[in-house]
């Protein structure tokens, strides 16, 4: 079974594509923009957001895994390419928790689409609506990826923690964090190529009983040896989102070396009471979560070895 | 919500009805919250502190040496006495849930295997950090001992005090009790009166008037009232339309059986090494919160000895008496006007020295400036400016010598009560009276432990620890009933006739009445009581689950 993974140079990609290969069923054939000399796996060079392009490269395989992150206008060129691309054959679309915007409680997949905090969630919603047409398309929703090479779950998290920008954040914290280990997205993607049921379904992916922001910043701290973690007062997070994450932005779009901004939809998001229920993942695709600890050690060895400037 | 707002007359319902707004309520409204229950919290308060509404606090008290103000130490408003407190958490230990026959009418009707599920949460509720109560279980490495050399076989050094932030309740959850979709807050709704049925099994409304002076009642299929030890008692003995002697006091119990704590500052430990010898500060566990060991009596001990339970600290000499030749501690004697009323007390005593004590004062400020001004700033950055705060003052004395810092149980006495006075509140409400009295066992207990610490210390060889016997009693009623801990007051226990709520909580013979709060503790720990009465509350809200499901 040729699977392409379009986006196969992306954090989720990259795992998608070596889970991929590790199986005795699939083939799996990178798409994406660069030709990349190394390597064992069949590559297409391509522009996702082509429609030629995309059904010529669809022509030649059996299902697709969509990866594509970047800009939102490519997100949404790129949903319009695939579902123009109208082959019958099974689409796996990774889309967002984003999609939920700022709605609380327990959120289910029933629950409608808000996407009302920000353009990058308009954009995923967009996109799941472009898509809505394909037969085989299987949605798949994670909360936040976290894991090694995650650039922003965990490597931005552990250099705020180092920094002891974040710690303690009190209700600036109570967030529930609704993560989920880039091993177990990768995991659902595959029983999501393979489980027929899963057509026309969308499932939320987060870990049961994740913890909530404040939780999971200790964790990972104690992990990395930054600890004592310090409470933070309301003001600092405000001094951070308002007067300092705007200019930090503007400056690192020229260096890697700078430390991350906290932007304002960030800190909306760690105090955010949303939950995931990932209960449909976990029955319908059969998921077993990685836990917590399991999950953060592996991180922070990642972190703690990785190369500077491994975005 | 406002109550303010209400129009007269008007009604409120719900499914569950927690009245007062502190740590407990607000604690058992979350929980509940979180499963979905429709929960009305009422605060007789605003959600800041106002004069006007502190004032229906106003009570009198028997002998104004042992007891404060009763507006004094607890606070009228969302977050309730949580607004003011200093934070420390510890929970109860095991021997204080026991029926101990060298105690009079101790004894729980439940055990600590009760709370255990219940403590770790109400540890983070009161964000003391992670539930782990002895330096093992805190922290990685070896630490520095709290006294080298010393062996304890009747005293411990081992177990620890977590402080909370220290956590206002109603500043910290107030996001969360308004985003909660099944929970209503309703702020300036003081509950006046408690109606039962005819035959008074049943709570079929509460009375409840608004800071402006409107009245509205609410009903509730299941009451809880959480309004703190001294509030629950006098809103019972209140209640007297069905209950002539008030709601759930039958027998006589309700208001008695008052328990505070019983604390002072005596003695003289000098260290053998000297201050390098002593680690009386705090350590920061990886949570970021502060921990401190503490002396405590060993339940075997306890047992064997017949004696309540006790902890106590090394704190630095005597702040007054200038001989300590400390330089932070004659500074905090010569500006005592700087610090807040509820720390003052135990500065006011008179420098023994007079004039000559005072000079000697000024020369220690002399000796060490840099020292002070070392100080300053750090209580500056780490208290007055930190979202967590450093609990204390903790100065290393130059001289190697240190008070000790008791905290001891008290024994649940009948004589000791709250009761309805003369006077009425504005809104008609008798005002409470406070009759607060130690007992015999009470000296035992301290007199005993003090023998006891002084032998281990001697036996160790770390130090010598001087102290009068002659003068504990004086020493340990110096300030009177250590404030702001209201315990015993509506006690828990199987039998209605010593009691008057049961092991669920529940005042005995009304279906739908709970109390939370240490009111219900029928015995009162060497322990501060905030952490308990959290956790006895969350068990309080599984309870309630199954209730209303």
């Amino acid at each position: 079974m040729r699977i392409l993974v379009l986006g196969a140079d992306g954090f989720v990609g990259k795992r998608a594509l070596a889970a991929l290969a590790a199986t005795d069923w699939a083939t799996p054939v990178a798409g994406g923009r660069r030709e990349c000399d190394k390597g064992v796996i069949e590559r297409i060079v391509l522009d996702a957001t082509d429609q030629a392009a995309v059904a010529k490269a669809v022509d030649r395989v059996d299902a697709v895994v969509n990866c594509i992150a970047g800009d939102n206008r490519a997100v949404i060129n790129n949903a319009k390419a695939l579902a123009a691309a109208g082959s019958g054959k099974r689409i796996v679309h990774l889309s967002s928790m984003a999609v939920y915007g700022s709605a609380t409680g327990t959120i289910d997949e029933a629950a409608p689409l808000l996407a009302d905090n920000g353009a990058y969630a308009a954009a995923k919603a967009q996109a799941e609506r472009h898509l809505a047409g394909v037969a085989q398309l299987v949605i798949l929703r994670p909360g936040c990826i976290y894991g090694p090479h995650s650039a922003q779950w965990t490597q931005r998290i552990a250099d705020l923690l180092i920094a002891h920008r974040i710690g303690d954040l009190g209700a600036g914290g109570d967030g529930y964090s609704n993560l989920v280990h880039v091993d177990d997205v990768a995991t659902a993607i595959l029983s999501a190529l393979r489980f027929p049921g899963a057509a026309g379904q969308a499932f939320n992916l987060a870990m049961p009983d994740a913890p909530d922001w404040n939780g999971y910043f200790l964790a990972l701290a104690r992990a990395l040896g930054a600890v004592p973690i310090r409470r933070l007062p309301e003001w600092r997070l405000k001094i951070e989102t308002r007067l300092i994450a705007a200019p930090l932005r503007i400056a690192a779009s020229g260096s890697h070396r700078l430390p991350p901004p906290i932007p304002p939809s960030l800190a909306r998001l760690w105090r955010q009471d949303i939950r995931l229920s990932s209960a449909r993942a976990s029955s319908m695709l059969a998921m077993r979560w990685t836990s917590l600890d399991e999950g953060i050690a592996g991180s922070a060895a990642w972190y703690s070895g990785r190369p500077r400037n491994d975005a | 919500m406002d109550a303010t707002e209400f129009p007269h007359a008007s009604a409120l319902s719900a499914r569950v009805c927690i009245v007062g707004a502190g740590p407990v309520g607000i604690s058992l409204a979350l929980a509940l919250a979180e499963s979905g229950v429709d929960v009305l919290l009422l605060e007789a308060g605003g959600a800041h502190a106002d004069a006007t509404s502190q004032a229906f606090y106003q009570g009198t008290v028997a002998d104004a040496a042992m007891h404060s103000p009763l507006d004094e130490y607890r606070e009228r408003r969302l977050g309730g006495s949580t607004t003011i407190w200093g934070g420390r958490c510890m929970p109860f230990d095991p021997i204080d849930f026991e029926a101990r026959d060298w105690i009079p009418n101790s004894g729980w009707p439940i055990g600590p295997e009760a709370l255990a599920p219940y403590y770790a949460p109400a540890n983070q509720l009161c964000e003391a950090g992670s539930f782990a109560y002895t330096i093992a279980s805190a922290f990685d490495g070896p630490m520095k001992p709290m006294i080298e050399g010393f062996e304890g076989s009747d005293f411990s050094t081992d177990t620890l005090e977590r402080f909370s932030c220290p956590t206002d309740f109603g500043e910290r959850y107030r996001e969360r009790l308004t985003q909660a979709r099944t929970l209503r807050l309703v702020l300036n709704a003081a509950v006046t009166e408690v109606d039962l049925d005819a035959d008074g099994s049943i709570v079929t409304g509460l009375a409840v008037r608004t800071a402006a002076g409107a009245s509205f009642t609410v009903m509730a299929d299941q009451i809880v009232l959480a309004m703190g030890g001294l509030e629950i008692p006098r809103l019972l003995l209140a209640s007297r339309r069905v209950q002539p002697n008030g709601i759930g006091n039958r027998h006589g119990v309700l208001g008695r059986y008052y328990m505070c704590h019983i604390a002072g500052t005596m003695g003289l430990f000098r260290a053998l090494g000297g201050s390098d010898a002593v680690w009386h500060g705090y350590d920061v566990a990886d949570d970021g919160s502060y921990c401190r060991r503490r002396l405590a009596l060993r339940p075997e001990t306890q047992r064997t000895q017949k004696l309540g339970n006790f902890v106590a600290r090394l704190h630095h000499p005597r702040i007054a008496d200038s001989h300590h030749q400390t330089a932070v501690l004659s500074a905090l004697y010569l500006g005592r006007v700087l610090v807040p009323k509820q720390y003052r007390k135990r500065l006011q005593d008179a420098d023994p020295d007079g004039l000559a004590g005072t000079l000697r004062h000024l020369g220690n400020v002399a000796r060490d400036p840099v020292g002070v001004a070392r100080f300053a700033q750090a209580m500056l950055v780490g208290r007055k400016l930190a979202a967590r705060k450093y609990p204390s003052i903790v100065v290393r004395p130059r001289n190697g010598t240190f008070s000790l810092d008791f905290h001891a149980e008290q024994e649940p006495n009948w004589q000791s009560r709250v009761l309805l006075g003369e006077e009425r509140d504005p809104w008609g409400m008798p005002r409470l009276e406070a009759d607060w009295r130690y007992s015999r066992g009470d000296v035992t207990t301290v007199q005993g432990a003090m023998a006891l610490l002084a032998a281990d210390i001697k036996r160790s060889g770390c130090g010598t620890f001087d102290y009068d016997p002659n003068v504990v009693e004086e020493e340990m009623t110096r300030y009177g009933a250590y404030p702001g801990h209201h315990i015993g007051t509506a006690r828990m226990g199987g039998d209605p006739r010593h009691s008057v709520v049961d092991a669920d909580c529940r005042v005995h013979d009304v279906s739908n009445l709970h109390l939370a709060g240490a009111s219900v503790f029928p015995t009162s720990s060497q322990a501060n009581p905030t952490l308990t009465a959290v956790a006895l509350a969350l068990r309080l809200a599984d309870r309630l689950k199954v209730i209303v499901a």
